[in-house]
Order: structure tokens, then sequence, then C-alpha cells
């Protein structure tokens, strides 16, 4: 009945009992490949190329004076957000003898053209980072680092919900995605992204995220 | 800060009231023994990162079990079926209208289905879920949108640091998953309820969290003698 995280991250995917897969859940953990993640210090590089890509997003944005009033003081609290995660995991990657990996080349293309499409991209982003976090917080082994991935993962899940009540979308499916958050593989979380990366091979190596 | 939580929380009126003197006595001694083991972790509320609580924390730690995610998850359980009950009693009491009403419908039906979800999972791991204590909200707390939506607003913060307080404690990689794939759900109640009540939807960049004992002494004042 027991997994242990070791040795689910040795590759032994075997081993995990179908008894355990929460089917009242209806969602099991998506535990993208064993080769998705080598190490915390991967892991915590695919989260920082997530983070500086969200920063650089809502640098711009806010930049491009879309919004106003609450929702400008939602969007800079965001960005504050953002800066913070691209900061805090730079330094647990330094902390554990890590090479941070570089900020990527980006290009968001026509997302600041509007208000609309300001938020609609944010919320995007968002979302997949969500699923990024969530999909990749199997692969931690440090416990401490683990605590700190699900708390940045929650304040993601916040910035989801107001951009998604911002655009005024439907409150199932909008603001909230589901009566539980949905995992996504690294595999999902690039393709995703990879249209706002200048260098969309930047982040499509398979053996560890080297950038 | 407990007094503080007490008084935010129904106004320290009693919420949960045990149907028997059985049952009270088996609450507490559960309380109890989640509350040694909680002692033992060094659990700092706020952003976990900041200073050096890496390394503390892995002196400190009490060691995840089987039996740890039992009782994990019938802790998850109980917080569950209060919020549940609560949102249901709140809904039908008819005090929201409009986009509100819209935006907090949801939160019941994602809480009873949490309730639900971890019934079925404790099942799955062959273990007892707890039943579900007699709660008894204080007078007013559903008589105006204010008081409702600020008690929920309380509630949501509560439940998001209570997760949080679990995650490094939880031993099945399998458990650890759902229950992370509930807590971001609560955290967006938590946003758009900070959002609803005039609060900061953004408390702080890093989710803060609480050990069980700190969140059941929230609780403790509110079981009836």
């Amino acid at each position: 009945m027991q997994i242990k995280r070791t040795n689910f991250i040795r590759g032994d995917v075997a081993t995990v009992p179908a008894s355990v897969s929460l089917g009242a859940l209806n969602n099991g953990f998506l535990w993208a490949k064993t080769a998705d993640f080598n190490s915390d210090v991967d892991v915590l590089n695919y989260a920082l190329t997530l983070e500086y890509l969200e920063a650089e997003f809502y640098r711009q944005g806010n930049s491009a004076g879309l919004v106003s009033g609450k929702e400008r003081e939602y969007l800079d609290a965001v960005q504050s957000d953002e800066e913070s995660h691209v900061a805090t995991i730079m330094a647990t990657v330094q902390k554990i003898g890590g090479q941070p990996v570089a900020a990527p080349a980006v290009d968001f293309a026509g997302a600041f053209d509007s208000r609309e499409s300001f938020l609609t991209t944010a919320h995007v982003f968002e979302n997949k980072g969500v699923g990024a976090y969530l999909g990749a917080a199997g692969f931690i082994q440090d416990k401490a680092i683990l605590q700190a991935a699900a708390g940045i993962f929650g304040v993601e899940a916040r910035h989801a919900a107001i951009i998604g009540n911002l655009l005024g979308l439907e409150p199932e499916g909008g603001v909230y995605m589901g009566v539980t958050e949905t995992p996504l593989t690294k595999d999902a979380v690039l393709k995703a992204v990879s249209p706002f990366l200048a260098d969309a091979g930047a982040m499509g190596d398979d053996a560890a995220v080297t950038l | 800060m407990t007094s503080n939580m007490d008084k935010q929380i129904f106004d320290g009126q009693p919420v949960v009231a045990i149907r028997s003197e059985q049952d009270r006595r088996s609450f507490l001694r559960s309380a109890l023994i989640v509350g040694v083991g909680a002692g033992f972790v060094g659990y700092k509320v706020g952003d976990p990162t900041s200073g050096s609580r890496a390394s503390a924390w892995a002196g400190n730690l009490a060691k995840p079990s089987a039996k740890g995610d039992l009782d994990i998850l019938n802790y998850a359980l109980t917080l569950e079926y209060l919020e549940a009950e609560f949102y249901t009693l709140g809904v039908e009491a008819g005090v929201l209208s409009g986009r509100e009403l819209d935006l907090v419908t949801p939160i019941r039906d994602h809480e009873t289905a949490h309730v639900q979800a971890v019934t079925g999972t404790i099942q799955d791991l062959g273990g007892t879920p707890v039943e579900k204590p007699k709660f008894a909200f204080p007078k007013g707390t559903f008589s105006s949108r204010e008081k409702f939506l600020a008690t929920a607003s309380t509630f949501e913060e509560l439940g998001v640091k209570a997760y949080h307080g679990q995650v490094t404690l939880i031993d099945s990689v399998d458990i650890l998953g759902a229950a992370a794939s509930i807590a971001g759900v609560e955290s967006r109640h938590a946003a758009i309820l900070a959002d609803l009540t005039g609060g900061e939807p953004f408390p702080s960049p890093i989710e803060a969290n609480l050990p069980m004992n700190a969140v059941l002494k929230a609780a403790m004042p509110f079981i009836a003698a």
C-alpha cells in the first residue's frame, strides 16, 4: 500500500497500486514521466522558467496602461508575487548547490493589445502555472522545497480565480476549474507556453531542464 | 493569535456541538493525539522559504506514515464537513444574489464534493471516516450577506493554512497530490471571498500554513462541554 516518494522517483511506476488511485477524486496525480525531472534542481528550474515568464508578462502588461483602479491594484500585486517567486526559487536553487537557469527570451505578441487580451492571456498563464506545480510536486524530494512549491501553487490558484472573475467568466470553468485542480505534465505546459518563448527550443530538452 | 481567531469565527460562540459525551471524549482524545504529534513539527506561520528553516524542519519533522495519512485525511474531512454544512445553510438562507450568489453556490458544491472525495479516499485506504459532527452555527450567522461572507472568508483562509500545514507530513504521493488538488481550490475560494468582502485576495506570495494543533485549537473553544 505504501508509495515511497523516493521509490517513485527512481522510476518504478509499475509498483503504484491501482487501489490507491483515488478514484473518488477522479483526479489521479498525473505523474508526467519519471524522466521529466531528475532532481529538485530540475523541478525548480522548470518552475523558475515559468515564473520568469509570468513576471515579465505582468511587467510588460502593467506598463501598458490597460487597466486601472482595483484591477490595477490586483495586477500589481500579482506581478509582485511573481517577482517574489522568481527571487525565492533562484535563491533556493543556489542554496542547494544548483545553477539557476537564465530567463528565457520572450515574445508576448498581441497580448497587450487590450485589457481583454492582457487578462485572457494572464488567465491562461495562471491556470497553466497551477497545473504545472501540481504536476511536478510529486517529484520534489526535499520537504522544505515541497512546502514552498505548494505555497506558490496556492497563490497561483488565487491569481487564476481573481483574473477569471475580473474577466467576468462563468464561475465554474472560468473562476474555479472544478472540484479539484488538474495537474499538467511538463509536455503539456511547454506546449501551452511555447508560443511566448522567442526560442521555442528553450525548454524542449526531455532529459532535463537544462536551458 | 488564537484568541483573535476565536473572535473572528462566530464571535466565540460554539459551532461544534458533540452528539454525546462519548463522542465528545473521542473527539478530544483524537485532538490531543494530533496535538502531541504536531508539537514535534517545527512549523512557523508565514513564508516557509524565509530564513534558514529548511534545515530546522529536516530535524523536527514527524515521520510521515500511512496511519498518519489517515489521521490527516480525517482531519481534512472534519474541516470539509464544517465548510459543506456552512455553505449549504448560507446559500439556502437567501442573503446573496446575482454574481455573488453565482460565485458562492459552486463553493458549496465543491465543499460537498470534497467531503465525498475525502470519505471515499479514507475508505479506499482501509480507514474509517470520522462521522460528521453536529454543528451549531450561532444565530445571525446567515442573517446578513456581510456576516455570512465574512465568516466564509475566515473559514477559507483557515482551510488553506490547514492544508498547507500538512504538506510535509503526508506519506503517500497520491494522497499528497489529492490533498494539494483540493487545497488549490480552497485557495481560489479564499481569493474570491476576500474580493467580495473587500479583503486582500493575495495576502502573501506563498501560502501560509498552520499545524493541526493550531487549527484545532481554533475550533476547541467552540466544542460544547
